[in-house]
């Protein structure tokens, strides 16, 4: 008898628990569905419709077509690959940098907090603010960085206006802006990682690099991935910079996913067809995430 | 199998913090030595600095004869066994047990033949393909000596490696080491603070307070013989009772209650004449308070029972001594001993094992050696 009131009180306990929580948790869950989950829900409902901002109206159900309209087009397959190339290419560079100067700087003793703030900067302002300043710094004729190269006898450069470097000049803004949120996530890993292990591979026999290789790869694995998936997601909808400091162009040499979806949107009044390609982004993405975390599950 | 020789070693913290102070210890090769003390008092520092963990400020250190301060770790082929183990946590047990040969250059079948050899002989060969979140507190233990073991080192440093076991692994793990040091016969230094492990497992005990080494010697002879007072209080559960006291003309003892008064056996005179008509601290083994006299070497002392603890194979009667207001002090009984809280006592001391200490320096006064 004591033992099935006890099990009951305990029930009627565990449920205030949960009435409680989930007062708690109500106010924020009703937002994230208001801003996230409707919109999504919204955009898969759109894309199933022929909506144009000329014809803005739900009454022609088109099934997949605007899927398979976007599929075809060559201009968002072209997009696409290069948003694959530009994601690669600075999240690769970054978590290389953004590893290495957190490597350093997880041995730096004195001036830490200077050091942070220095790195912090570019990270707190807005892109659209660094677009700005790095737009007139690269100008091909009154820009401070052909200046200093000309003082070198490097001939000017068309960081914007030359098809072959335009998206490499993103990508170099875009590691300017977005490094230091890669190494103060990696060195708050390891900052965490615990020091006995490295004492036990110097005692083996391990030098600097095999403790690198043997031991903080290893251990910092969980944190590496999270911080390469967050900086991969947020790489992929890069829009703003794209924006103000080139609108895809020269032609169509910089026009990532993002932005051409806002021209299909906007420029081209589409609507129903951008929603099915921001689906299609969505559901790479999710994949890449559901990838990488039963990868970051597997390892632990 | 190497000796080991520290000479003068120093090891001093920025500018100021003196963690190890002027620590002169000759260990012998094939000897299990174990360094004693509360936190603090630097034991864990000097092994460290005996590993090459921690840099030596002041000293020499040798071992086989070589001066090894500013050789690294891997070189002076000493292996260490970390109080929380530090295993690689994404390693196996494998993994674990043969990163130190890898790196080390030896062949893959030797590697394989250790790890063989080393699993059979700590029974950890089911958990070779397991990682070390996957094992208990006792089998990451075993994990942690078998890597020491498997580079068959010049000796062993062991920083409190049972400290994180429950009572009954860790007495069963202080047999394994004993019989571990006995087939092996390599060099090992033992950190603990637990005066158990000290007394059953090392050939000589080193105990250390504030950086500074207080006593050497042989578990048995510390015990017996401990040279001040914090040696005596240190040593042994309950540890010694130590009370105010004054020598008397006789040189016989008289508490300062003055009701419990020991005279000195003739043998022990000789070392405390100087101390007549002085002040000292009287150092009492609970185990040598008896219920019955003992043939001509014992003297009775009125206690007043406080309380009792019941242990099983023995009762604690914590008491005070000379009557109720006296110094308290414990006493080992027999299993079957009751006693209500204030009732009083007559117990019967052995005066053959009297230690005094001058009450200024706490310094043992000399004295005939106990054997």
């Amino acid at each position: 008898m004591i033992g099935i009131g006890g099990i009951g009180n305990a029930n009627a306990a565990d449920r205030r628990d949960a009435r409680f929580g989930y007062a708690l948790s109500a106010p924020a869950l009703t937002m994230l569905f208001l801003v996230i989950l409707f919109p999504v829900v919204s955009a898969l409902y759109t894309s199933l419709h022929e909506y144009t901002l000329i014809a803005p109206n739900y009454d022609t159900f088109s099934g997949f077509e605007n899927f398979m309209l976007a599929l075809g087009d060559q201009e968002f397959r072209h997009s696409a690959w290069l948003t694959a190339k530009f994601v690669v290419g600075v999240v690769l560079l970054e978590f290389v940098i953004g590893f290495a100067v957190a490597l350093m700087l997880n041995k730096v003793e004195r001036f830490k907090p200077v050091y942070y703030a220095i790195l912090l900067c570019p990270l707190l302002m807005n892109p659209v603010i660094v677009g700005l300043i790095w737009r007139m710094f690269l100008h091909p004729n009154l820009g401070i960085v052909n200046y200093l190269l000309s003082t070198v006898g490097f001939g000017p450069v068309n960081w914007l206006g030359d098809t072959k470097i335009a998206i490499w000049t993103i990508i170099l803004v875009d590691i300017w802006h977005q490094v230091s949120f890669m190494i103060v996530l990696l060195l708050a890993g390891l900052a965490s990682l615990p020091k006995e292990p490295y004492e036990a591979a110097r005692v083996d026999g391990a030098n600097s690099f095999q403790c690198f290789i043997h031991i903080t790869l290893p251990m910092m694995r969980t944190v590496i991935v999270v911080t390469l998936l967050i900086r991969l997601i947020f790489a992929v909808k890069t829009y703003d910079l794209i924006y103000i400091m080139t609108r895809g162009g020269p032609g169509i040499s910089t026009d990532l996913l993002s932005y051409f979806i806002y021209r299909t949107a906007f420029v081209s009044l589409n609507i129903g067809e951008a929603s099915a390609m921001s689906i299609i982004l969505l559901a790479a993405i999710l994949a890449l995430t559901v990838y990488l975390y039963r990868y970051m599950r597997a390892i632990r | 199998m190497a000796g080991i020789d520290l000479k003068n070693v120093t090891k001093i913290y920025g500018n100021a913090v003196v963690a190890v102070d002027d620590v002169s210890l000759e260990i012998k090769d094939g000897e299990f030595m174990i360094f004693l003390g509360p936190s603090g008092c630097g034991k864990s520092t000097t092994l460290r600095m005996i590993g090459g963990l921690e840099s030596i400020s002041k000293g020499d250190l040798l071992i086989d004869g070589r001066r090894m301060n500013d050789v690294d770790p891997a070189q002076r082929d000493i292996a260490i066994v970390f109080q929380n183990y530090a295993l690689y946590p994404h390693m196996t047990v494998a993994g674990n047990l043969g990163f130190g040969l890898k790196l080390r250059g030896v062949d893959r079948g030797e590697i394989d033949r250790r790890i063989r050899a080393i699993s059979e002989m700590l029974d950890i060969g089911p958990l070779l393909e397991r990682k070390p979140a996957q094992l208990s507190g006792g089998q990451r233990q075993r994990v942690a000596l078998g890597r020491a073991l498997v580079r068959e080192p010049k000796a062993f440093l062991l920083d409190e490696p049972l400290s994180n076991l429950d009572a009954k692994l860790r007495a069963a793990m202080r047999t394994e080491l004993i019989k571990l040091h006995q087939k092996v016969g390599t060099t090992i230094i033992h950190v603990t603070h637990d005066q158990i492990e000290a007394m059953t497992m090392g050939q000589r005990i080193c105990i250390m307070k504030d950086g500074r080494i207080v006593q050497v010697g042989a578990p048995l002879d510390v015990y017996r013989n401990p040279v001040n007072t914090f040696v005596a209080g240190f040593l042994a559960s309950p540890p010694m009772n130590l009370v105010p006291g004054r020598l008397d003309g006789q040189i016989g003892l008289d508490a300062v209650t003055g009701l419990a008064a020991l005279p000195i056996p003739e043998a022990l005179r000789p070392g405390y004449a100087s101390h007549a008509e002085k002040s000292v601290t009287v150092g009492l083994r609970p185990e040598d308070f008896h219920l019955l006299p003992l043939a001509g070497r014992s003297a009775p002392v009125s206690v007043t029972a406080v309380a009792i603890e019941l242990l099983g194979p023995e009762v604690i009667l914590v008491a005070e001594l000379g009557g109720t207001g006296g110094p308290e002090i414990q006493a080992r009984m027999p299993r079957d001993f009751l006693a209500r809280p204030g009732e009083t006592l007559t117990l019967h001391y052995d005066l053959t094992q009297i230690h005094l200490f001058d009450p200024a320096t706490g310094n043992v006064l000399v004295r005939p050696r106990i054997a």
